[in-house]
């Protein structure tokens, strides 16, 4: 614990060397996420609803889904950026100290500034939540599961994440993988999955299974069908995709080819 | 202290292309060639010897290494360092070695020194007392006190290289794996970290595996040394095994005013070259001074400039074949 606020302290103190920069990038990446929800606001607002989803209810996908990545962005930036560590060799330091290397990348760095895109998501739950004006019981419920549901997409992203980076064992270059299992099943989990044609859904609901964190839970509480079934089933499939992916991660350290010098 | 028994280390070297498309095949192409970075090598070192690890770029020194500070796995063979094997147990062994690499830092960039030291006492959960203590040993040793609150991308390259090697001995460790310490040191810089690690070997009796590019590194501080070329073994002996083996041609360099007409050949001369107007002689010195060959040296012509050099070590691995 001590070592792990030693390294979260330090790799604040880092970023703040360079001041401008942070500021810079925070500003710039909460003007991207608000161009992203003003765009799809207006796409509903045209629409009304898609496929039965009106603005609030999508409202509610939106934000879990952009809380989740957002938070894998602040926590989990090494784990992002993790090509560098195969390009330049830089895993070897992680693999020369007693600690497992996955414990290190998570506190080599915070990205802090991902944190705006965190709170324009949470901005987005709280009013969606207010405009959908539900009944007092399913209110409470929904209040209540919200946080295990960010939780489900933040370990569901973080996994895919970690997945990704493992592929770089073998090719090195992970950037143009991270559109296909990262960018491109998010940005599809802000809208309800009943739009997608079934093999997409299919998709979403195994090898990249972006669905559970958001779709499947808010089809039961918003009353548009499904049981209980679909509030235990968000966090189950997170642990077990996690834990399939840190096997995943432990046979690539097993190939890991390090780098000449 | 360190057992390398019939280590192998094969690559298979995959064609990468750019793209995503260039990168989906390559993921499932079966197209590559085999490089065998390390070739059935085999040694063992004792408690507290000085061993130089040396051999020309790509030989497989590092590959070495990294196997055997557990960051590789061997394609096959067996490791033991201090009775555990790195690949099977790696965060103990990580306890047991320090390790540090010539050309990449392992202190944090952009904090002070300090704070890397902080941070390594408390990943390798050292006391309070022992953390002290460390700290004032190794001001004394390596003077590194002065620039405790520098952050590390400001150190020069010699005030970083004490840092790195501080750092690597902040747990103590029995085992130290250096990977060319003082590559790129001026001769104050490599003369003060060849004086610690000697001190270190001594009188701390710690064992140490160094490679290196520089003969001066041998020849001070080197009790035995490994040569290998194109990951095979060539020689396992003492320094003087090495000068016998290969007989270390000195070097020398002589400028001409006028290029000389006839130049009588010496016993003892292995080589003569001419080089951007330079003649470049090697010559064996057990068999030919170097005031009798400057004698005939001024013989030959009128010098304007005489240099004499040491060996460079391809030079050295080159003479072994």
């Amino acid at each position: 614990m001590n070592l792990f606020i030693k390294l979260v302290s330090g790799s604040i103190r880092s970023q703040m060397q360079y001041k401008i920069n942070f500021l810079v990038s925070s500003l710039s990446y909460a003007l991207i996420m608000a161009v992203d929800f003003i765009l799809l606001a207006a796409i509903l607002h045209r629409f009304d609803n898609v496929k039965g989803w009106n603005l609030y209810e999508v409202g509610l996908l939106y934000g879990i889904s952009s809380v989740a990545i957002t938070l894998y962005r602040v926590f989990g930036v090494e784990i992002h950026n993790f090509e560098k560590y195969m390009i330049e060799g830089e895993f070897d330091s992680l693999l020369i100290r007693p600690v497992s290397p996955l414990s290190l990348l998570l506190t080599k760095n915070l990205d802090l500034s991902r944190i705006g895109g965190t709170v324009q998501g949470v901005l987005i739950l709280a009013i969606s939540i207010i405009g959908l004006s539900l009944k007092d019981f399913d209110m409470f419920l929904l209040l209540v599961y919200l946080p295990i549901s960010i939780f489900s997409g933040l370990i569901i992203c973080f996994s895919l994440g970690l997945l990704t980076a493992t592929i770089a064992f073998w090719t090195q270059r992970i950037k143009d993988f991270q559109v296909f299992t990262l960018y491109a099943p998010f940005n599809a989990a802000n809208y309800p999955m009943n739009i997608y044609p079934g093999w997409l859904k299919l998709i979403f609901f195994t090898v990249i299974p972006v669905g559970f964190m958001n779709y499947t839970p808010i089809l039961f509480l918003l009353n548009k069908g499904g049981t209980v079934w679909n509030l235990a089933l968000p966090p189950a499939v997170a642990l077990v995709f996690l834990f399939l992916t840190l096997r995943f991660w432990q046979f690539g350290i097993r190939h890991y080819h390090s780098t000449g010098s | 202290m360190i057992v390398a028994d019939q280590l192998n280390k094969h690559f298979k070297i995959y064609e990468t292309k750019r793209g995503f498309v260039g990168s989906m095949t390559s993921l499932f192409s079966t197209k590559h060639h085999l490089v065998k970075a390390v070739n059935d090598i085999s040694f063992e070192v004792k408690e507290g010897e000085f061993v130089g690890y040396i051999g020309p770029n790509g030989a497989g020194k590092s590959t070495t290494i990294k196997m055997l500070s557990g960051i590789l796995h061997p394609t096959s063979g067996k490791i033991e360092v201090s009775g555990l094997s790195p690949q099977k147990r790696r965060k103990e062994v990580a306890k047991k070695i320090g390790i540090v690499f010539g050309q990449r830092t392992q202190l944090w960039w952009d904090l002070p020194l300090r704070d890397s030291f902080d941070i390594l006492k408390e990943m390798y959960k050292v006391p309070d007392a022992k953390y002290n203590q460390f700290l004032k040993l190794y001001d004394d040793m390596l003077q590194i006190g002065k620039f405790m609150n520098t952050p590390v991308r400001k150190l020069s390259l010699g005030q970083r290289m004490r840092g790195d090697l501080a750092a690597a001995m902040i747990h103590d460790p029995d085992v130290l794996f250096l990977d060319e310490p003082t590559i790129g040191l001026d001769v104050n810089a490599k003369t003060s970290i060849r004086a610690f690690l000697k001190e270190l070997n001594s009188n701390e009796k710690k064992t140490i595996l160094l490679t290196t590019h520089d003969m001066d590194d041998i020849e001070q501080l080197c009790s035995r040394v490994i040569v290998i070329n194109h990951g095979q073994l060539v020689l396992d002996g003492t320094l003087d095994d090495l000068k016998q083996t290969i007989g270390l041609p000195s070097v020398m360099e002589v400028q001409y005013r006028s290029k000389p007409e006839n130049i009588e050949p010496l016993h003892g001369i292995e080589k003569m070259s001419w080089e951007n107007g330079k003649l470049i002689l090697l010559y064996d010195r057990t068999i030919l001074s170097s005031p009798a060959l400057l004698q005939s040296v001024t013989k030959w012509g009128e010098p304007i400039d005489i240099q004499m050099k040491e060996p460079e070590i391809e030079e050295v691995i080159r003479k072994i074949y």
